[in-house]
């Protein structure tokens, strides 16, 4: 097990800049998971750590030691590919040993792994059996078992379960966070599934457009964006933003008013979670209903709000009919308030309202100055 | 890395048991080189008479080696300068101009050529210095079949207009061949050739003897397009009362025929005797010899009266010898007496280079006559003009300096891009970054370059030059100039670049489109789900592909053979007509077209099986939800999705087809008139038979190649790109 | 239920058709190839054969004056030579195919720089007619020392083979996707190693069918083989074939017999090769 750092990772194909200046540091034994849109640059930060790139600058360390021009074979991990990527011509037995009969493992320890390998993942009755005679989830599992037969420091995930139904994703997810405890291993996982990345990360970082946009507890990412980006890219349904202006101590727009007691003033974009927002007749925002989603515990309804798309979700026994009005409202410490720039304002009161906001909002201050 | 070397290292080894059975000669071994037909009688002599040499001159090893006729030549021309010829060869004497101009015959400095036949020593002279002994003689003489001709012969008339069963023919000849007709030619008192190498095959008497041939085959007295196969078949079945053949015929001859040969008798009409040609085999000594007395040992031997005598025993051959005749067993062998006494009164072979081009010419005049029924004044002179067109004058040398000048410059312009390149930073981290990429390469580049590239450069290269053999010089584009201005003659005349150019691009196009047609067609119908005997129609169906495809070629010449050809015969037995497959430009291409189209057509069969193979099934079924009738199926799914998959193989197809030398020059050999020629068989002909113009054959090569070059660029692109 | 049985009838009907235009095609496939065989197990110098091609008299003259000839001193010639062809014909496919392998490969993999100039030149040494390198070929193996050896015949047969086959393997690589190499490169494979352990067991079909291809450019070639050897005992078979058809007559019977001979080998390859060869020659095509 072992520890990965980032710094300054810089990487290009051709003309265009793909990483521009990428730093992280993953401590021992904990589980990242990077996520952002297609083109932010995951999988080819992934395929750099993995030495199947070579970064233009920058330096990457693995238990210390700068293995940034090493070649793949010398950076001991483990890699499971989104395409599996199992060898079709060898077995399922052979695959997996085949990392340890490269490393000229010993045949007893060889077989020892495969079958605790075997036994870890239910794998047993499939070992001799060809790739071609899987199913996908399978064949997933069996992915995964070659990268743990070798023990390696660290483990790489390349959107692993993209190809797999969701009943399926959600059963193995579990597992990755089982094997993930079991194994104490450092994992870096690239996924732009949110659930994955919410429910398996010990550090979420966001990636967007070749840099890192922001990083963190899952849950600090999700309660405190620190960009507009962010904000709009984790949770699902998506936030909601409204565009509008801060004047002494509200912000208003078309079809919403509601006090925010920011610091600044001008034009801001708001941002509102569809579950943070709940029916009140006095409330400070006006939906004109379109369409309503009834998923028998919740309910969500689309509509224009002030002519821009918004989705509330209300309680489960809440039926609006298209065509309806509804006024809704939403906690001052739910509104995330962001500039022209797109980066996070600050509002004033939060602590006031909430004591559990209190430390996030100074992490979040601490690593934009880093 | 080591892994890779350890790769390599076994793969080398591999090559290893080919390098251990390269020997060199040692110093005592004489090469002896023949053309000899294999298990001929004149091979069993000259290995029991190299033998006997053998023994007599223990310290002498001779290696005998059998040639494949049609390479011979070039091969002696090639081989002999670099030394990795023979010491002695055995050829006729009528090649000896040419190989004193390639310079690979050196004079026998004071042989003593005592008891040799006078004319036959008199054909190997050059100058006043003799280039080889003489061997023995060889030339044409009447067969005639006791059983059906057993009178006198005063004249050839005589043969053909005496009486004979319903399904007997007086005489068989090679009609077409000009070796024969020669005969005729020169009893009427003309030649082929004059001494000056000027062509003769026209005039009053070329006239007359043509005619005279032309009005035997009319009247049904001579058959019509003979091959020297069918003499032999049609004499040795008793099909011909007489056959005028040289002594290779009697070999051939089945043991329960009975038959004598006289010398060609007078021809009436001419009021002369008909005069083969005489050609002299001789032992010639080859230059760059490594052991040149032993060489000139082995050559004097074969011709002493002992070896002689048991050439003329075994091989049958008409030894030049005279003392060997003094033997009364050879004396009464009636057979070898009357080629002796033939060879006599015959016309030696003239021994000038252009001898070899006039064969060309004069079979298509005589072909016109014979075959297509033309005037035969017009068809000399068209003879005489293919003549000069063949023998064309050379290009005038000119001076290099200017295009080594542009060379030059054009080397300094590519160092100094590189240079400019390489000073760009830019460049130097890609060049860097492609170090990886270069190992993987490095073995294939020094391969293909040094043994393939290197050479194609060299001969395109050759281009730019004229002249015979390796005596070559500068003429700049001249060899380009004379191709695309049809060597000053009509532009669109038969034979010019631009027609040949035609014949080809209607070659390529229609053996494509049957290729991808035939091949596409089964590749559908095998395809099909619930078909019985799918694979064995799928193996039955490729074999074609793995028949060599010069025993394809011949294969199917002998199908379309005009007496024997096996399509002839299933039309007979229809009741058609039998065709002259080779005699009319469409039947003759037709040919062709079958040969290659039967070669080719498994080739696109397995690239569609593999391609439709590749065809998701749900694409189908959509289609068939979306209503697709069968042929909307065919047209929307099946063919877009071969496309991709096809296409590179019909592009390769195009430019193995562009070049398909062998079946052209093997089926229908250009015939008729050469009308059927493609570039690439143009341009080997201009290489290596029509007076060696190697320059000129390169031109054509380098053309070609711009072409198909010019060609992919053009289409290839739209070929290969997948429907978006 | 009619239109059931018309449906019926017109599937039996296409049935009847695909069999009849498959049973044409074999007869147009095979016509020829019955016709060499019947005149090599005809008796006599040069049989006569209708428009069926069944010989008069079957006879194994042929096939044995051919198979079991012998030089002088004993020597069984044939066998020689079949051996050369074997010789030669397998080590140049080897050979051809370990040139081209790296070399396809690297092709399929990497950018570098040149790359378009080498798929250039290589397209460009098939259009390029061989007529015009004969001469300077003869001279450089000649340079080389290599005229009369059976190995110098390999090399010019190898890397004739080269280009082609480099396509070939170049559509076989893109068809196999890079995780493949890079998951063992992960796994603790060199480069070098990937490309031996995953991906050459991958594209064994494809390897087949270059072998295939390679070994007949040398099995059927005459002409190079004529020029450049020297000695009757390093003779390939087609050269041997060639004599047969001699200036002044030919010994059909022996050439057809010699071209069943030369024949059958490559059948059986490809008779053997056959699966190999559908999925391995389109390997990649479809992906285009």
């Amino acid at each position: 097990m072992a520890e990965l750092g980032l710094s300054g990772i810089r990487k290009g194909f051709g003309d265009t800049l793909i990483l521009k200046g990428v730093d992280l540091h993953v401590a021992d034994g904990q589980l990242v998971v990077l996520v952002g849109p297609s083109g932010c640059g995951k999988s080819t930060l992934l395929r750099t750590i993995a030495g199947l790139e070579l970064p233009d600058q920058g330096t990457i360390r693995i238990a210390g030691k700068d293995l940034t021009k090493a070649p793949p074979k010398d950076r001991d991990i483990g890699m499971v590919f989104q395409s599996y990527a199992l060898y079709p011509h060898l077995t399922v037995r052979d695959n997996l040993a085949f990392g340890l009969n490269l490393r000229k493992t010993d045949p007893s320890i060889v077989a020892k792994r495969i079958d605790e390998v075997a036994k870890m993942l239910g794998l047993g009755h499939l070992l001799d059996r060809f790739p071609r005679q899987l199913s996908g989830g399978q064949r997933q599992r069996v992915a995964m078992g070659r990268a743990i037969a070798r023990r390696p420091s660290i483990f790489l995930f390349d959107e692993p379960l993209s190809n797999l139904d969701a009943a399926l994703r959600a059963e193995v997810r579990v597992e990755i966070k089982r094997l993930h405890a079991e194994l104490a291993a450092t994992m870096v996982y690239v996924t732009h599934d949110q659930v994955e990345a919410m429910t398996l990360a010990d550090k979420l970082v966001v990636l967007n457009g070749g840099l890192v946009e922001q990083e963190g507890t899952p849950l600090e990412v999700y309660e405190r964006p620190k960009t507009k980006f962010v904000a709009g890219f984790l949770g699902s349904p998506a936030m909601n933003f409204l565009e509008g202006e801060v004047e002494g101590g509200r912000v208003r727009g078309e079809g919403f008013d509601l006090p925010a007691r920011a610091r600044t003033s001008g034009k801001v974009s708001v941002g509102i979670r569809p579950h943070d927002v709940y029916l009140a007749p006095e409330g400070g925002l006006t939906l004109d209903v379109e369409v309503v989603e009834a998923m028998g515990f919740e309910t969500y309804a689309h509509g224009k709000l002030g002519g821009v798309k918004f989705v509330a979700r209300l309680e489960g026994d809440h039926r609006p009919k298209p065509g309806e009005r509804l006024r809704l409202d939403v906690a001052a410490r739910h509104l995330h308030l962001f500039g022209p720039d797109g980066a996070r304002l600050a509002v004033e009161d939060v602590a006031s309202e909430g004591p559990a906001d209190g430390p996030a909002e100074k992490k979040l201050q601490a690593t934009e100055v880093s | 890395m080591s892994a890779r070397v350890a790769f390599l290292a076994a793969c080398l080894a591999a090559l290893a048991p080919a390098h251990v059975f390269a020997q060199e000669t040692t110093p005592e071994t004489v090469q002896l080189w023949h053309a000899y037909g294999d298990g001929s009688a004149e091979e069993r002599a000259l290995r029991e008479v190299v033998r006997d040499f053998e023994r007599a001159n223990p310290n002498v090893r001779v290696e005998l080696l059998a040639n494949a006729f049609g390479a011979y030549a070039s091969k002696l021309e090639s081989a002999i300068p670099t030394g990795r010829g023979p010491d002695v060869f055995i050829d006729a004497h009528e090649r000896l101009a040419s190989y004193l101009e390639r310079r690979i015959v050196v004079p026998l400095e004071g042989a003593d050529v005592d008891g040799l036949e006078p004319s036959h020593v008199a054909a190997l002279r050059s100058g006043d210095r003799l280039y080889g002994l003489p061997l023995s003689a060889k030339c044409a003489a009447l067969y005639l079949n006791d059983a059906l001709f057993d009178g006198d012969v005063p004249d050839l008339e005589t043969v053909l207009e005496a009486s004979y069963p319903n399904d007997v023919r007086p005489l068989v000849f090679e009609a077409e061949n000009a070796y024969y007709v020669a005969s005729f030619v020169h009893a009427f008192g003309g030649r082929l050739l004059d001494d000056e190498g000027h062509y003769a095959f026209v005039g009053p008497e070329a006239e007359r003897a043509v005619s005279f041939i032309a009005d035997a085959v009319k009247r049904g007295q001579v058959p019509e397009e003979t091959s020297g196969e069918l003499v032999m078949r049609l004499f040795g079945s008793g099909r011909a009362a007489a056959a005028i053949s040289g002594p290779w015929l009697a070999p051939d001859l089945p043991s329960d025929l009975s038959w004598r040969v006289v010398p060609l008798p007078s021809l009436r009409a001419a009021g002369a005797p008909l005069r083969p040609y005489a050609t002299i085999e001789a032992a010639f000594l080859a230059a760059e010899s490594d052991a040149p007395d032993q060489a000139r040992a082995l050559a004097r031997y074969l011709v002493s009266p002992e070896a002689a005598a048991k050439r003329a025993r075994i091989g049958r051959q008409v030894v030049s010898t005279t003392a060997a005749w003094d033997d009364p067993e050879l004396a009464n062998d009636a057979f070898l007496a009357t080629f002796r006494d033939a060879s006599r009164d015959a016309v030696p072979m003239p021994t000038h280079p252009n001898m070899r081009v006039v064969f060309e010419p004069a079979m298509r005049a005589l072909r016109r006559v014979l075959r297509g029924g033309a005037a035969v004044p017009d068809a000399l002179e068209g003879g005489a003009r293919v003549f000069d067109d063949l023998t064309r004058a050379m290009p005038a040398p000119r001076d290099p300096t200017f295009a080594l000048v542009g060379l030059g410059l054009a080397l300094l312009f590519v160092v100094f891009t590189w240079v400019r390149r390489l000073r760009d930073p830019n460049e130097r981290l890609a060049l860097r970054a492609s170090i990886p990429a270069y190992k993987w390469l490095v073995h294939a580049f020094l391969a293909v370059g040094l043994l393939v590239v290197l050479p194609l450069v060299v001969g395109a290269g050759t281009s730019f030059f004229a002249g015979r053999g390796t005596d070559l010089h500068y003429v700049g584009l001249a060899n380009y100039a004379d191709i695309l201005s049809a060597r000053g003659g009509e532009l669109l005349a038969p034979g010019s670049f631009w027609v040949v150019l035609l014949v080809t691009v209607l070659w390529t196009v229609l053996n494509l489109a049957l290729h991808v047609g035939i091949g596409m067609a089964l590749a559908l119908v095998l395809h099909r789900p619930n078909l019985k005997l799918k694979g064995l129609y799928r193996v039955l169906l490729i074999l074609p592909w793995a028949v060599p495809s010069y025993v394809t070629a011949l294969a199917w010449k002998g199908l379309f053979h005009r007496q024997l050809g096996a399509i002839n015969a299933i039309l007979e037995s229809l009741g058609a007509d039998p065709v002259s497959w080779f005699a009319q430009w469409s039947t003759a291409f037709a040919a062709n077209l079958a040969t290659n189209v039967w070669l080719g057509f498994p080739f696109m069969m397995v690239v569609t099986l593999g391609a439709l193979a590749g065809i998701p099934k749900d694409l189908y079924e959509a289609a068939d939800v979306d209503g697709a009738t069968r042929w909307q199926r065919f047209r929307h799914v099946t063919l877009p999705m071969l496309r991709p998959a096809i296409a590179p193989a019909v592009a390769m197809g195009a430019v193995w087809t562009f070049n398909m030398f062998n079946v052209v020059f093997l089926v229908s050999g250009g015939e008729p008139e050469g009308t059927t020629e493609i570039l690439v068989s143009e341009a080997y002909r201009w290489a290596f038979t029509r007076g060696s113009q190697y320059g000129y054959g390169a031109a054509y090569a380098v053309l070609i190649f711009g072409i198909l070059v010019v060609t992919t660029r053009l289409f290839g692109r739209k070929l290969t790109e997948a429907p978006a | 239920m009619s239109h059931h049985e018309s449906h019926e009838r017109v599937s039996v009907l296409q049935s009847v058709l695909s069999h009849a235009l498959l049973i044409g095609a074999v007869i147009f496939a095979l016509y020829p190839i019955l016709w060499v065989v019947a005149l090599a197990f005809s008796a006599g110098e040069s049989p006569e054969l209708g428009p069926v091609p069944v010989p008069d008299q079957f006879s194994m003259e042929h096939v044995e004056a051919v198979a079991m000839r012998r030089t002088d001193d004993g020597t069984w010639i044939f066998a020689l030579q079949l051996g050369n062809s074997l010789l030669i014909s397998i080590a140049t496919a080897l050979f051809a195919v370990a040139i081209a392998t790296p070399a396809a490969y690297a092709l399929s993999r990497f950018t570098f720089v040149g790359k378009k100039l080498t798929l250039g030149a290589m397209l460009a040494t098939q259009m390029f007619p061989g007529v015009a390198a004969a001469i300077p070929l003869y001279l450089l193996m000649d340079a080389l020392g290599l005229i009369d050896t059976r190995s110098g015949l390999v090399l010019v047969y190898a890397t004739s083979a080269v280009p082609f086959a480099i396509f070939q393997l170049r559509s076989a690589f893109d068809a196999i996707p890079k995780d493949l190499e890079e998951a063992a490169m992960v796994d603790g494979a060199t480069r070098f190693g990937a490309f031996r352990r995953v991906v050459l067991p991958t594209v064994r079909p494809s390897l087949a069918i270059t072998f295939l291809f390679a070994f007949m450019t040398a099995w059927n070639e005459f002409i190079l083989a004529a020029t450049f050897l020297n000695r009757e005992e390093n003779y390939t078979l087609p050269v041997v074939l060639q004599r047969y058809v001699g200036e002044h007559a030919a010994q059909w019977g022996h050439f057809a017999a010699g071209a069943i001979l030369v024949s059958v080998p490559v059948m059986a390859l490809f008779y053997w090769l056959q699966r190999n060869l559908v999925g391995g020659l389109t390997a990649g095509g479809v992906k285009g």
